[in-house]
């Protein structure tokens, strides 16, 4: 276990968050910092200090910044976001930042996606950075932005002022149940995942479960060309014509945990296509291109699984490679959400080290992708996606999935 | 015991019903040269949720393993459940009925040609045509799924042990054994043990082996009995009569996370596992789940030379004296995604080893203290009100802590169970254990030691009778794929 106090070396960060109440991500992610947490097979406390906290939302019931505070000294509840990052100072006084955009109670943009602030948090964040001549290390859950054009820009500014910026979802990293990875420059053609949700929220999960994998495949990342969106009757003609494949559906939900049976006398039984048609009454699937040619397919089947599943044809294996992506879920499967355990874990390593743990070109890409998703729908048709045409890039060698 | 004593009438009966040829009828006749397995399954209770319903099933409609939905090559072709039967026993015999005026049967009726006096030389047996036929969607939560599952897969349901693995012949006509046996209303003795049946089961499928000198392999769920001296001897007539004997339940077998296990071969000084649930059945899970991981040490199983289970305060004093180590509790706890208290209330992380606080959470907790005979100490601690799952830490030297949770999948699914059901078919198809019976034993004894040193006022007792020696399998037996 970590000493609470060594030296004066212990990073400092700030937490600029949307809502900070149970079973939120603010809550889940901050109080990981605050409190501890088990990994490793260790109560492990960060060896590093949240010193200021910005809460965007704090009306309502149950909000719990001032009961964070008052048993966490060091914590100082701020106004502002440039007030958590120069704690008065007017200049960056903090080493590292923790954004979480999720949850809170934000409009829907004209496509339907809730218009979660993250881009709007980055623009001041970033302004800290520029006024103050430094930039540290920014974490940031989730998605970037809603807007493809300010998910861009703020990868670019990122690189433009040269600070580690990492996030994404929980999917990329959480336990694998088998614990297993894709293998590094391994040819894939066809890829699925299956997941549960809605679009404008779980989809990003989905579209993380598969782009973590797959882009570990030959040549690294190329890009995506276009994508399609199938939901309700076209979602049943596509899946009966084969336009994903069906064993690699097969595959994923024999990974399944809670894959519900089309029959209530039976309680795990795999469910015929009638079946599924009955459980899940809003199917969605994105299905798309990448530039290689590799096609992926993220479905939502809520009603039929409560998990996030994985499934690809990798050449040279005689069947699928699949896993499950396991969220211990507190929907009463469990009490703690510890799949932000090594979502944590990967930040700490970030702020401690200077290195992001994984690209962030991922989660622009999966950015993208659910943009797009959500643009294919409403326009009704394929699109052509030229802008994630240029999202190329390499994967980090070494997983950071967690598993020990 | 009463259990015994029905089982001895169902012997009875069986050898009248071999006697009454209309009764029987085989279900087989020619079988194809590579047939499937023929499977017989025994058990308590069919019912949504039932372990029998949760296992048995897989044989029928498959299960999630290895990346694929295995269709084992299978075919269920006799049940027995016990539960049906007993309920059959207990009704009013059609005598009793129409001595009531309540009997409806048709030849009962007005009319021409009334048989009458036939019906009552059908006693208590209520062949399974005349119970109730429901379609499934009219089945309630409770409902036996017997009848249901007999029709669509089409075995035969059987009103005794024997019947069930002669199918209806004079000769065994199965090729595999699958038996659950778990609580429905089974009484339970003076130390808390319900008083399953295993053993009976057991004795009478044996008794048909050895009739007819052939045997076949054998799963048990969980437990073997609730007495060790029984156990031994089901593990000795397995010996004897030379046929593949399996048993334990789906903890040793599942997922880890992480995906660990104790090194092959390695000293392990001490380990503390944590779990929840009831003293006798989920205390033999934890207790097998512990003994799966800590058989793999230096030596192998040498057995265990005394027990003490502790109750209450004396618990958490036995950790202030060092009886089990606070450094592997808290590892233990580390790996559990189910803490209550103060994440419950507001979702926080908490450290549960902190002072106080396992006090508080835990009402009555319990420490199964385990001194193998080399010297190993192990503790399973009880922790009802603290968490929810089951989660293990050891010391092992040279590798430091080792520590992982096992997996228990949520309900209903319980894809754990599947993890089991490919063990239990690798055992038919080989004829083989993938891991050796005795693990089951010593952890049946352990049990039982436990609950007698609870019966005893938590007095610590020698267990010269636990010297179970055996070598745990080469590899790990736990889903990784």
């Amino acid at each position: 276990m970590a000493p609470k106090e060594t030296s004066t070396k212990r990073p400092r960060l700030a937490a600029v968050v949307t809502a900070y109440k149970r079973m939120l991500h603010p809550q889940h992610i901050v109080d990981r910092f605050l409190e501890g947490y088990g990994v490793n097979g260790v109560f492990h406390h960060p060896e590093m200090d949240v010193v200021s906290l910005y809460v965007d939302q704090r009306t309502g019931e149950g909000d719990l910044t001032q009961e964070r505070a008052d048993r966490h000294p060091q914590l100082k509840i701020c106004s502002t976001i440039s007030e958590a990052l120069t704690l008065g100072t007017g200049k960056l006084a903090v080493d590292g930042v923790i954004v979480v955009g999720e949850h809170g109670t934000y409009p829907p943009s004209p496509t339907g996606i809730p218009m979660h602030p993250h881009y709007e948090f980055f623009e001041q964040i970033t302004k800290v950075f520029r006024d103050s001549g430094r930039s540290v290390p920014y974490f940031n859950d989730k998605e970037l932005s809603w807007n493809w054009d300010w998910s861009k820009k703020m990868v670019d500014i990122s690189h433009e002022l040269g600070f580690p910026f990492q996030g994404g979802s929980s999917l990329a990293v959480t336990w694998r149940v088998p614990s297993v990875e894709f293998p590094l420059g391994a040819t894939a053609n066809e890829a699925v995942s299956i997941g549960y949700g809605g679009m404008g929220s779980y989809d990003f999960h989905g579209l993380e479960t598969i782009q973590c994998m797959v882009e570990r495949r030959k040549g690294g990342e190329t890009g995506v060309e276009w994508l399609q969106t199938y939901r309700g009757d076209n979602f049943w003609k596509a899946y009966q014509e084969g336009v994903w494949s069906q064993a690699l559906v097969k595959a994923a939900l024999s990974r399944s945990a809670t894959l519900r049976s089309g029959n209530s006398t039976f309680t795990n039984i795999f469910p015929t296509i009638e079946q599924m048609k009955a459980m899940v009454p809003n199917p969605v699937a994105y299905h798309y291109q990448h530039r290689d040619g590799l096609r992926c397919t993220m479905l939502l089947m809520g009603g039929m699984v409560r998990d996030f599943t994985f499934a690809a044809n990798i050449e040279g294996q005689s069947k699928a490679f699949s896993t499950q992506m396991y969220l211990p879920m507190p929907d009463g499967r469990t009490t703690l959400a510890s799949f932000f355990t090594p979502l944590v874990y990967n930040a700490e390593k970030m702020f401690l080290t200077g290195k992001a743990q994984y690209p962030v070109e991922r989660t622009l890409l999966t950015s993208g992708l659910l943009i797009a998703g959500v643009d294919s729908d409403s326009q009704g048709k394929r699109i052509e996606t030229p802008h994630l045409t240029a999202v190329n890039y390499q994967p980090y060698p070494e997983s950071s999935y967690w598993r020990s | 015991m009463l259990t015994r004593r029905r089982f001895v009438r169902y012997s009875a009966l069986s050898s009248a019903l071999l006697a009454n040829g209309p009764l029987l009828c085989s279900t087989f006749g020619q079988m194809p040269t590579k047939r499937p397995l023929r499977l017989a399954i025994l058990g308590s209770v069919y019912r949504l949720g039932s372990a029998l319903q949760t296992i048995a099933d897989r044989f029928m409609v498959g299960y999630p393993h290895d990346g694929e939905w295995h269709m084992p090559e299978v075919q269920v072709v006799s049940l027995y459940v016990d539960q049906r039967i007993r309920k059959a026993e207990a009704r009013p015999t059609e005598f009793q009925q129409a001595m009531a005026g309540t009997l409806k049967a048709p030849w009962l009726q007005a009319g021409p040609g009334l048989p009458g006096a036939q019906g009552s030389r059908r006693a208590a047996v209520v062949p399974p045509s005349e119970v109730a036929q429901h379609p499934p969607e009219e089945l309630g939560p409770m409902s036996d799924l017997s009848e249901s599952r007999a029709h669509q897969f089409g075995f035969r349901l059987c009103r005794n042990i024997p019947e069930a693995l002669r199918c209806g012949g004079n000769r065994i006509a199965v090729d595999a054994v699958l038996t659950v046996v778990e609580q429905d209303d089974y009484p339970r003795n003076d130390r808390g043990q319900i008083l399953l049946p295993q053993y009976d089961f057991f004795q009478q499928c044996a008794q048909v082996f050895e009739a007819e000198k052939h045997a076949v392999p054998y799963f048990n769920h969980k437990q073997l009995s609730f007495s060790f001296s029984e156990a031994q001897n089901m593990v000795k007539t397995a010996e004897r009569l030379k046929f593949s004997l399996m048993a334990g339940s789906s903890m040793p077998v599942t997922w880890r996370l992480p995906d660990t296990d104790i090194p092959m071969g390695a000293r392990v000084q001490e380990a503390v596992m944590v779990g929840v649930g009831s003293l006798d059945s989920m205390g033999f899970d934890a207790l097998e789940a512990m003994q799966c991981m800590l058989e793999r040490r230096k030596g192998g199983e040498s057995g265990v030379k005394a027990v003490q289970l502790l109750e209450g305060d004396d618990v958490w004093v036995a950790g202030d004296e060092g009886r089990w180590s606070k450094d592997l509790l808290s590892s233990a706890l580390s790996r559990s995604d189910t803490p209550l208290g103060l994440t419950w209330l507001d979702g926080r992380t908490q450290d549960l080893t902190a002072p106080g606080i396992l006090p508080q959470l835990v009402k009555d907790p319990v420490a199964y203290c385990i001194e193998y005979t080399d010297g190993t100490r192990a503790t399973l601690l009880m922790l009802n009100g603290a968490i929810r799952d089951f989660n293990i830490s050891a010391r092992v030297t040279g590798h430091g802590i080792v520590s992982t949770q096992f997996f228990m999948t949520p309900a209903p699914n319980e894809t754990h169970s599947a993890c089991l059901a490919a063990k239990i078919e690798q055992m038919y198809q080989i004829r083989s254990a993938p891991y050796p019976v005795q693990r089951a034993l010593l952890t049946t004894g352990m049990l039982e030691a436990c609950l007698n040193s609870k019966h005893r006022l938590n007095q610590r007792l020698e267990t010269p009778q636990l010297a179970v020696s055996y070598q745990p399998p080469a590899e790990s037996q736990y889903a990784r794929t």
